[in-house]
């Protein structure tokens, strides 16, 4: 495994990814000062980083769905809050299934609902126009969190679920610390994955989708099935991040999945550079940095009283406005040719020939 | 009086909530060629527009409060003054935001969001995220209603309904009779070609932002008579505006009418349908508008899906 | 494949002699308009087949019935023997039947030869599973493919495009990538839509050369609907000629240029 594909950042740097580059390394920088400083607890501040790395993985989900195959999906939060709550109530000591299962088969559980889910929604929508996706899946995130809030007797409702296990109790690390790895390993693993089937025939013909639908069916692609395969495998990611969530939170209620958060992903997504996963990377974490940023501004610049949820709102509403209008291709956009294999770059051709 | 026909009656208020908020959503999609996920909030707008309105107007003047249909005139003016603020926000946004970019309709559905959330926090700073209401008293059911046909219709409801159908067949006439009309219906079946033929589509879009502003805002001021006035109102019933939307066959002025006023009546009749307790009503709109996409994407009115 | 192997059991050499496609009876209104009445015709194998008529003749209308994208409301389509009516537009194609686009649409973030490799059907790697348990073999596939793709490019003369942007291209090197693209997913028959439209005159000749070309070498089946008589007049044989939705006549292009019927139509539509 070479240190450019784990870190995919680094590089050959042109000025944009150079400015992002720099940015993070700003504000982590930041992070890290402040914890020498000890404004921010070395555990919060590893918190933090792992609720980033979640970001990373429900942007790389988003990413599959908008950036590969243009499919919109507004039902992040509903994806990852299946994710969550399967996890949750299958491991989960007051979980009113009483299971107490292993992580495990939260995660199977997780896996097996949010395809389900993503199937069944996709059926009535994945073979008309694409914007009735878009709005079926805005009706599906407020069906999912009112039968989350309301099947008591199933989800303890809005009492939430606690008493859910920390993961990898037997290493010999702090559980913020394993937490991090274990996110860090998750999304290496989702990155490679996601790598190959990008660059390979599969990912080619989902460009093609985004491109031009009819043109892929012209070329005897069943697109239904192409699309249906990238939403199915999207969800199952945000899913992987709802349960990495709860393993971390340890605490999971309804009011986790409000619609803002779906916003703050679709915003990771277009502002790292639709259909790259590198910029999934540089987007979770800016979420990550935006939703501290405001918190921070929260404590120490406004008086208190204000409330900040409509700045953030606002903060992420115009931030959706202007990257769409300025900067669609976002802060970095895909450079690979989708040929499988290195071919391509065997024969030593590449876009800069 | 929770009897059928009461639910019939709190049907009949929704429908007309949802038939105005649906034919500005069906304009806009059809003329804009977009589904614009700022409507609901839209309405909140208006909602709140009315707001500062009534406050304005309330006791401005001698008469402001002299009773019309159960209602102050300051109410009325209200009214007009929420709709003069939802076509001026909706005609302000399209000159600021959606005209300069140029866009496909996906990228513009995904700037919806964005103005959908700037509207909603926009509104929220100005006035808290808390409940508020029209300070109007309640006024107790009418005893007609009552009497005759056991249901319990308040002067809010009644207004609420009569003002719809003033609404709805003002536009009727405008669609029907007016330059103006025939010009929006050209430019909604075949955008190019109505430029081609010499429509200046321009001033058409401006005037379908306008009603589909001034209808949303007024929808959404209903709703805030109707129920209360808070900065999610618009958002949380952006869906069942959708599922009508879809019902009625996207880009069809008189499907949103008929879809509003299905999805409308199914919404309130939620509580008749057996096994499903009444928190489920938005996901009853969600399911009718799923089998509407298995069954007749096009819609009811809607012409060949593409 | 089972029923083609049984039709050609049944009837002797189906493959050579019956028509590649064959269209019978087919209409589509669009609301009150109708856009194809009735329209019949077949096209022989290996044959170069053009297909004219005035505008709003129904010629696009057509393409479109036959290759899945619209739903006809009566009549039927049958490729290589095998009966395609109602069939979504990728069953078609796999049927052997493909087309190109008037308009094609620019390919956002690829590159020419990318966009080329979507051509090829049936790929392995196009399958999630095989990239995971059979890597090596998708690769060689893909080896296989970029070296047809390349030469598609070499004889379309645009090879030297291979690692442009498709974006970067211009309207008419975009139509002889999509000619080439549509090569590569090697079909029987080939319905080209305009495909000089908006190419200047050289390419054009050009194209026609390479139409001819692989309709010679490769037995290769072309319907064109095009609108530059000279071009078509000069590469097709038969004509179809289409007026109001309807097949007029069907015959070479001698008979076609004198016939009162067809001048007539072409006067009538510039009215």
């Amino acid at each position: 495994m070479s240190a450019a594909a784990t870190l995919p950042v680094v590089g050959a740097l042109n000025s944009t990814e150079r400015n992002v580059l720099i940015g993070l390394a700003v504000f982590f920088g930041l992070l890290f000062v402040s914890m020498l400083a000890g404004v921010i607890q070395p555990r919060y501040l590893f918190f933090l980083l792992s609720l980033a790395g979640m970001y990373v993985l429900l942007t790389m989900g988003l990413n599959v769905q908008w950036g590969y195959a243009g499919l919109i999906n507004f039902s992040v939060a509903a994806f990852w809050g299946i994710g969550a709550y399967c996890a949750a109530l299958v491991t989960a000591s007051n979980s009113p299934l009483g299971l107490e299962l292993h992580p495990v088969f939260g995660l199977v559980a997780a896996v097996v609902v949010s395809a389900l889910v993503a199937v069944l929604i996709g059926i009535p929508t994945l073979r008309l126009r694409e914007d009735y996706l878009a709005i079926a899946t805005l009706g599906l995130a407020e069906v999912v969190r009112l039968l989350i809030l309301n099947e008591e007797q199933w989800t303890n409702g809005s009492a939430g679920v606690s008493g859910i296990p920390r993961l990898f109790e037997g290493l010999p690390f702090d559980s913020v610390i394993r937490n991090f790895y274990v996110v860090l390993g998750l999304i290496v693993v989702v990155y490679l994955f996601l790598r190959r089937v990008h660059q390979s025939p599969w990912g080619r013909v989902l460009r093609t989708i985004r491109a031009d639908e009819d043109l892929a069916e012209a070329l005897g692609k069943d697109t239904y099935a192409f699309k249906m395969q990238a939403f199915v495998l999207g969800s199952v990611i945000m899913a992987a991040a709802g349960v990495f969530y709860v393993h971390l939170n340890l605490y999971l209620g309804p009011d986790d999945l409000e619609p803002i958060q779906t916003f703050y992903v679709w915003i990771a997504v277009i502002l790292g550079g639709t259909g790259s996963n590198r910029g999934a990377m540089i987007g979770g974490l800016t979420v990550v940095a935006i939703l501290e940023g405001t918190r921070f501004l929260n404590t120490a610049v406004i008086p208190a009283g204000v409330d900040v949820a409509p700045l953030r709102l606002l903060f992420v509403g115009l931030l959706i406005i202007l990257v769409i209008r300025y900067r669609e291709e976002g802060l970095l956009p895909p450079q690979h040719e989708l040929v499988a294999g290195g071919v391509a770059d065997e024969k030593g051709g590449g876009p800069d020939e | 009086m929770s009897s059928l026909p009461q639910f019939l009656a709190n049907g009949m208020v929704f429908s007309c909530i949802i038939v105005l908020g649906a034919i500005g959503l069906s304009l806009v999609y059809s003329i804009a060629d977009f589904a614009n996920f700022a409507h609901g909030d839209l309405m909140t707008v208006g909602a709140f527009g009315a707001l500062v309105g009534g406050r304005y107007f309330e006791g401005a003047f001698p008469g402001a409060d002299v009773s019309v249909f159960g209602l102050p005139v300051s109410f009325y003016l209200a009214l007009l003054a929420g709709m003069a603020v939802g076509a001026v926000v909706a005609v302000l946004t399209e000159r600021i935001v959606y005209r300069p970019m140029d866009a496909g309709s996906i990228e513009l559905l995904i700037t919806s969001i964005g103005v959908a959330l700037s509207y909603r926090a926009l509104v929220q700073l100005q006035f808290g995220a808390g409940r508020r209401s029209y300070d109007i008293g309640r006024g107790g059911p009418i005893d007609f209603f009552r009497e005759t046909l056991g249901i319990g219709m308040t002067s809010r409801s009644l207004v609420i309904v009569t003002l719809t159908f003033v609404l709805v067949v003002a536009l009727h006439l405008l669609l029907q009779y007016t330059t103006l009309g025939r010009k929006m219906r050209a430019t909604s079946d075949n955008p190019s070609l109505a430029k081609v033929s010499g429509i200046r589509t321009e001033n058409v879009v401006v005037a379908m932002w306008i009603i589909g502003g001034a209808l949303a805002a007024a929808g959404g001021v209903f709703l805030g008579l109707d129920t209360i006035v808070r900065p999610r109102m618009g958002f949380d019933i952006l869906l069942v505006v959708f599922a009508a939307v879809i019902l009625g066959g996207i880009g069809s002025v008189y499907g949103a009418m008929l879809g509003g006023f299905v999805i409308g009546m199914t919404h309130e009749l939620t509580p008749v349908i057996p096994l499903v307790g009444v928190e489920y009503d938005s996901a009853v709109a969600f399911i009718l508008m799923v089998i509407i996409l298995l069954v007749r994407p096009s819609g009811i009115m809607g012409g060949e899906a593409a | 494949m089972s029923e083609r192997l049984e039709m050609q059991i049944d009837g002797a050499d189906l493959d050579k002699d019956d028509p590649v496609l064959e269209v019978s009876g087919l209409k589509k209104s669009f609301g009150g308009l109708v856009a194809t009445d009735d329209a019949s015709l077949q096209v022989e194998r290996a044959t170069i087949t053009g297909m004219i008529g005035p505008n709003g003749a129904g010629k696009s209308t057509l393409f479109n019935l036959i290759s899945g994208f619209y739903e006809a409301d009566e009549g039927s389509v049958t490729v290589n023997g095998t009966e395609v009516t109602g069939k979504e537009p990728h069953e078609i194609a796999r049927e052997g039947l493909v087309r190109t686009f008037q308009t094609p649409r620019k390919l956002e973030g690829m590159t020419v030869r990318e966009a080329m490799m979507v051509g090829p059907q049936h790929q392995t790697g196009e399958s999630v599973l095989p990239l995971w348990l059979s890597p090596s073999s998708v690769a060689e596939e893909e080896r296989r493919n970029l070296e047809r793709a390349e030469e598609l490019l070499e004889l379309f003369e645009i090879d030297h495009l291979a690692t442009e942007m498709a974006t970067e291209v211009s309207g008419g090197q975009l139509k002889l990538i999509e000619m080439a693209r549509a090569i590569l997913s090697e079909p029987d028959v080939l319905l080209l839509d305009e495909p000089v439209a908006g190419v200047n005159p050289t390419l054009a000749k050009n194209l026609a050369g390479f139409i001819r070309e692989l309709n010679e070498e490769r037995d290769l089946t072309f319907l064109i609907i095009e609108h530059d008589m000279g071009f078509i007049m000069e590469l097709a044989d038969p004509i179809i000629v289409l007026d109001q939705g309807r097949v007029l006549m069907e015959a070479d292009p001698e008979t076609v240029r004198n016939d009162q019927r067809v001048i007539d139509a072409y006067l009538g539509g510039a009215e």
